[in-house]
């Protein structure tokens, strides 16, 4: 299932949220649409946390979590901390890190089994990102971005990377995740995938401005809603068409 | 690149270029002359008519110059289609001419324009001018003949399909009446006249579909007969430029049947001579009108030339019948498959030789490649509460209330706030609105949240508790000698006398609304120091008697001292000093000034009047004395600004 929504008019829908298999946190806007939304989708499947952190409302950026556990920066208050400790379920280990890179979202993408991060992290982060979310970490760039968080959204069934990503890195960076990757866009071709979008294993939200084209790929590289496994986004039978008419 | 000429302005006749040319200079140009005006004004004014005129024709055959395409310019296919069909030699010599023309038309009018430099009457001047205009007028109506020809061809032009020579292309050729028309009728909108006789296509005609989502365009070509090219006509050449010139799948239709009149042998034959033509297209033999007879259906001496043709293997055999519409779009959709993928790969190959494209086909690629990992996917987790999830339904009476209606009941965005704390799982729900205090008695709550905060605590207390009934706290050692109370008591004074100090200091430096001077400036009195000195314990004459020693001023004494004083200056006797204040002052003696130095009353007189003309210039100008030399405003504002109303400006 993908759906289309807007936090206060902006369509950086994975700045103001992030979304795990296990929780999402939603920002504190001045309406609840945006919370709701969420809220519509997702039911009672999983928790739903409103909040802030380190005050601000960007919890998309500089948060990073995956189902077993969550990352939030130094600038994040004991208030907050509590908070989410408080909402989100009790085997979610949630982790405060010493990191001068405290925008955990843009330099960290991860899944459940994975993680690629910014090849400027520290050890310790490593060492934590490792124990707390269980995951392996790689430092890669993704189509010479070093904010990987930014440029490429993840679920446990597909990603989509910068739309500028060369066949090689994409090739690359797809037998590191082990998982089907495709270069796309969101919000009618913006290449900040990961800011522009949210996606767990069977939902990804997009902003309002994202075009059908793009929610195709989305739908079908993250094998969400209809599209069934093996169904691959992108050209398929048209490749040529694509080609002729593209060039 | 251009592929119509839709846009060429009409050529006019060289009647109406002539009128054009000269009723423009008419109308433009001044017509009133006359004989008694100066000759270079005469000359002028028929020079300009001769520049004219010339200006205007050059500028009407540029612009047909400009108008027609250049043969050099355009596409090979576009080029060999108007050889074909207006003649390019011919083209190019009505376009000469014209350009002649100009060139005629501008060296008549610089000479008359030089003649007329010369000409010493109006009459001259006028019958120059008249030749000039006269000799351009001749020029321009031997352009007749191709100013028509150029007109026809502009006509024809504009009327041409626009086939455009680089686009994906199926090109439909063969022997007339073989159903090449029909095809097209029946694959795209075209509506093509489709007759029982040969020849009724005369010209090219384009049809466009679309196949994968692209266009494509067919070009149905008149039918071709088998003889040598140099005894082709316009209609069958025009079939063959396109044929040769167009990167295309083409599609040599046959008729099996023979109802076309011509014989399979034939159109073989004819295949065979135009095969040339072919040279690194895509062809396709497509067999029409299999309603009426299929290629197994020949007899053996045909079908073994059919296969030789098919033998060589990059040409493939199709069936279609346009009647029946039997194999019609398979024939298409073949040949738009094979004519892709000959595109596709031509592009690949030629961007770059490198494995991987660069640049915008790189892009293009990179987009629509879907990177599959190797070994196998990851496992998700999706709970199974997402299968069997009901779709939200905004008009369902019984829908979840979400937070949003929540928002709507409690008065809208920016009235309600949200209950941060309903969703929180803590072990009692009676706890979720609990109150935490961030900060306790100065210390921050969280930095002592622990986990273990229960378990530690009950330690401690089982720990004090143990200490306690030890009798840890029993014993009571409050023991103080009394050397230690003495120390503690002179602290004591120690610290009250500072106290006390520090409030004096205090009291002495508040200024109570006094100016603040500084220490060194005040006057302290003698006895001030005394005291203080004496307070202290310091010996005070010593510093007193010193002190009174530096006060007293060294110099001349400011009173002055008592006669009889020994140190006194000598003086004389005081009498005599009162008795010569008292003396009356020097009188002087009465003089008349203005009379002295005066002999008699003449010179008197004379010495009046010299006074008087000295001061006239004082007077005339005003002055107050020889020393004014003021000077008033020249210009005085208030006399020389605002409104002149009514007896304004006299007044002032």
């Amino acid at each position: 299932m993908a759906v289309r929504a807007q936090f206060e008019n902006s369509n950086e829908v994975g700045v103001f949220a992030r979304l795990t298999n296990s929780y999402a946190i939603v920002a504190v806007g001045a309406s609840e649409n945006f919370y709701s939304v969420f809220e519509s989708e997702l039911q009672d499947v999983i928790p739903i946390c409103h909040a802030t952190i380190a005050g601000t409302r960007i919890v998309g950026r500089l948060t990073v979590g995956n189902r077993k556990g969550l990352l939030v920066p130094t600038t994040t208050t004991d208030q907050e901390l509590q908070h989410l400790r408080n909402t989100l379920p009790d085997d979610v280990k949630i982790q405060r890190i010493e990191e001068r890179l405290s925008a955990l979202g843009n330099v960290i993408c991860c899944n459940d089994h994975v993680a690629i991060v910014h090849p400027d992290l520290e050890r310790e982060t490593e060492e934590i990102i490792a124990d707390v979310l269980g995951v392996e970490v790689f430092r890669q760039t993704v189509a010479d971005n070093v904010l990987t968080g930014s440029y490429m959204a993840l679920s446990n069934q597909g990603g989509i990377v910068h739309p500028k990503t060369s066949i090689r890195d994409q090739d690359e960076l797809s037998s590191l995740l082990q998982v089907p990757l495709v270069a796309g866009s969101v919000n009618r071709g913006s290449p900040v995938v990961g800011a522009g979008m949210v996606v767990n294993d069977w939902l990804a939200i997009t902003g309002l401005d994202t075009t059908a084209t793009e929610l195709s790929v989305i739908e079908s590289v993250f094998r969400l809603g209809e599209m069934a496994p093996g169904g691959a986004g992108g050209a398929g039978p048209n490749k040529e068409s694509i080609v002729e008419s593209f060039y | 690149m251009k592929t119509t000429w839709k846009d060429i302005a009409p050529v006019p006749t060289h009647q109406e270029f002539l009128d054009i040319v000269l009723s423009r200079t008419q109308r433009q140009l001044p017509t009133q002359i006359r004989a008694g005006f100066k000759i270079s004004r005469i000359r002028g004014f028929y020079t300009r008519k001769v520049k004219y005129t010339q200006e205007t024709f050059c500028e009407k055959f540029q612009a047909i110059l400009d108008g027609f395409p250049r043969l050099q310019d355009i596409h090979p296919f576009h080029k060999d289609l108007m050889n074909t069909l207006y003649d390019a030699d011919h083209f190019r010599i009505a376009l000469g001419q014209v350009s002649t023309a100009k060139h005629l038309i501008e060296t008549v009018s610089r000479d008359y324009v030089r003649l007329i430099k010369y000409a010493q009457s109006l009459f001259q001047c006028k019958q120059l001018k008249r030749a000039a205009l006269g000799r351009m007028a001749t020029i321009c109506r031997r352009l007749k003949d191709p100013l028509v020809y150029l007109e026809q061809v502009r006509q024809h032009l504009g009327r041409l399909p626009s086939i455009d020579p680089n686009t994906r292309t199926l090109l439909i050729c063969g022997y007339p009446n073989v159903g090449k028309s029909s095809f097209l009728r029946s694959i795209t909108r075209a509506d093509v006249d489709v007759q029982p006789y040969a020849f009724t296509t005369k010209s090219l005609f384009v049809g466009h579909f679309d196949y994968k989502y692209l266009r494509f365009q067919a070009i149905d070509t008149p039918g071709i007969l088998d003889h040598p090219l140099e005894e082709m006509n316009t209609i069958e050449m025009q079939s063959i430029t396109a044929v040769a010139h167009l990167r295309s799948a083409i599609l040599y239709f046959m008729d099996l049947s023979e109802q076309c009149g011509y014989s399979v042998a034939d159109q073989i034959k004819l295949y065979h001579s135009i095969k040339p033509l072919f040279a690194n297209k895509i062809v396709y033999i497509v067999v029409n009108k299999i309603d009426v007879r299929r290629p197994e259906d020949l007899d053996p001496e045909q079908q073994e030339q059919l296969q030789e043709i098919l033998k060589s293997g990059d040409v493939e055999m199709l069936q279609a019948s346009c009647t029946t519409t039997e194999g019609v779009t398979a024939v298409k959709n073949a040949a738009c498959d094979k004519l892709l993928a000959e595109r596709v790969s031509q592009k690949l190959k030629s961007s770059s030789s490198a494995a991987t494209p660069s640049g915008r086909l790189g892009d293009v690629l990179a987009r629509i490649h879907v990177a599959q990992p190797m070994g196998g996917v990851r496992e998700s987790f999706i709970p199974e509460a997402v299968k069997d999830l009901k779709k939200y339904d905004k008009n369902d009476p019984n829908r979840r209330r979400l937070e949003r209606d929540l928002e709507e009941e409690n008065g809208g965005a920016g009235v309600y706030s949200f209950d941060m704390q309903r969703d929180y799982t803590l072990a009692n729900a009676d706890w979720n609105h609990d109150k935490i205090p961030e900060v306790w008695n100065g210390k921050n709550i969280y930095d002592f949240v622990d986990p273990d905060i229960e378990t530690k605590l009950a330690a401690l207390e089982e720990e004090e508790e143990k200490l306690e009934a030890d009798g840890y706290y029993d014993s009571d050692e409050s023991v103080e000698d009394a050397e230690d109370a003495d120390t503690r008591m002179k602290a004591d004074l120690i610290r009250e006398k500072r106290v006390l100090m520090r409030n004096d200091a205090k009291m002495r430096k508040s200024l109570k609304n006094r100016a603040q001077i500084p220490r060194s400036a005040k006057a302290k009195k003698l006895s001030e120091m005394e005291r203080g000195l004496d307070s202290a314990g310091y010996d005070v004459d010593a510093a007193g008697s010193r002190a009174r020693s530096q006060s007293q001023v060294r110099g001349r004494a400011l009173t002055r001292s008592e006669p009889g004083d020994d140190d006194a200056m000598d003086l004389d006797d005081p009498r005599q000093a009162i008795a010569r204040a008292k003396s009356r002052a020097r009188s002087q003696a009465a003089t008349d000034r203005r009379n002295d130095g005066v002999t008699d009353e003449t010179a008197r007189t004379k010495a009046d009047r010299l006074f008087k003309l000295g001061q006239k210039k004082m007077n005339r100008m005003a002055r107050q004395g020889e020393a004014d030399r003021h000077t008033t405003a020249s210009l005085p504002k208030h006399l020389y600004t605002g409104k002149r109303t009514i007896g304004k400006t006299q007044r002032r």
